[in-house]
């Protein structure tokens, strides 16, 4: 187990969990995206409460016990602090997803079942991340 | 057992058993590797490894390693999907995606689906994260910032569908 969680295909593991539930539970269906945004079907909102809700549990949790890894090393939450870039980047983002019917992870789901067009969605995130670094080259004010 | 089996691996499962794995996903993270749940940074993690000797100031601050954490837990995603995939005996590749290419041409769909892309990129990066690393980490941290971002991902989301999508789709949606 120790040498599991101190190499790399741990993430791998822990990620093909993430893209399992995310297809098992139809994040990864365009119309459920799109359904969530017209009103018509509400599951994903309610996938992503109450995985809030259990990752906040879950994290409440691990400080009672001490907010230690199984390896015993201390366990540090990174603070997001607010920025304005939430606001201008968040509305660029759900113009995107809405745009989309996918977010970063779903894409990735959507491209291990099969769904031959997600590919485009991926092209367009490497392309948008990679406009983002050049953007940081003339206004390094961009990266929070 | 065959029941339990056809619930888990074969059917789509309730919302709460999503929610429920995906929550509980963010403190495992924290319990076997002490890193936070995130997806939109590898993106630019796949750009490092293609371009290793960069001058691009963010790349080189942001990424120390080629090969990092990211980028293993990027590819298991899709080896998620396919699993998920196989056992519910879906094709092995489809050109569909729902009511937009029930909609519209194939090329007209991956058109709109590149622009997606970009703007999530674009948009995941200048917000900080995206709906991972915000909406379901930072939010379930008290994360102001997270919290924000992810009350405006759902504004622009509407917005959009309604001002962009549905006229896109023609009324031919869902």
């Amino acid at each position: 187990m120790r040498s599991l969680v101190e190499s790399k295909w741990i993430y791998g593991l822990l990620g093909a969990f993430f893209g399992f539930a995310l297809s098992r539970s139809g994040a990864t269906e365009y119309d459920l995206i799109h359904q969530m945004f017209t009103g018509q079907n509400l599951k994903i909102v309610y996938l992503m409460g109450s995985a809030v809700v259990v990752a906040a549990l879950g994290m409440r949790a691990l400080k009672l016990l001490g907010n230690r890894t199984i390896t015993g090393q201390e366990i540090k939450v990174h603070q997001k602090p607010l920025h304005w870039g939430n606001v201008v980047g968040g509305l660029v983002f759900g113009t995107g997803w809405a745009l989309s019917g996918a977010c970063p992870g779903t894409v990735l789901g959507q491209i291990g079942e099969g769904k031959a067009l997600a590919l485009f969605t991926v092209a367009g995130l490497i392309a948008g991340t990679y406009i983002y670094t050049l953007l940081v080259e003339r206004w390094p004010g961009l990266s929070s | 057992m065959s029941n339990t089996f056809q619930a888990v691996f074969v059917k789509a499962w309730p919302w709460w058993a999503g929610g429920l794995a995906i929550g509980l996903l963010v403190p495992a993270m924290y319990v076997l590797t002490n890193t936070a749940l995130g997806v939109s940074t590898g993106y630019g993690n796949v750009l490092f490894c293609v371009m290793p000797r960069t001058n691009l100031i963010w790349l080189k601050k942001t990424f120390k390693e080629r090969w990092s954490w990211r980028v293993f837990f990027l590819g298991g995603m899709i080896a998620g999907g396919f699993l998920s995939a196989r056992l519910a005996s879906r094709p092995l590749v489809t050109t569909g995606m729902g009511a937009l290419t029930a909609s519209v041409s194939t090329g007209s769909a991956a058109l709109v689906l590149f622009l997606g892309g970009l703007l999530l990129g674009v948009g995941a990066r200048v917000a900080g994260g995206c709906t991972s690393g915000h909406s379901i980490h930072g939010t379930a941290n008290l994360h102001l910032g997270s919290i924000v971002a992810t009350a405006v991902f759902f504004v622009a989301g509407v917005i959009t569908t309604r001002a962009v999508v549905l006229p896109l789709l023609g009324g031919v949606g869902p």
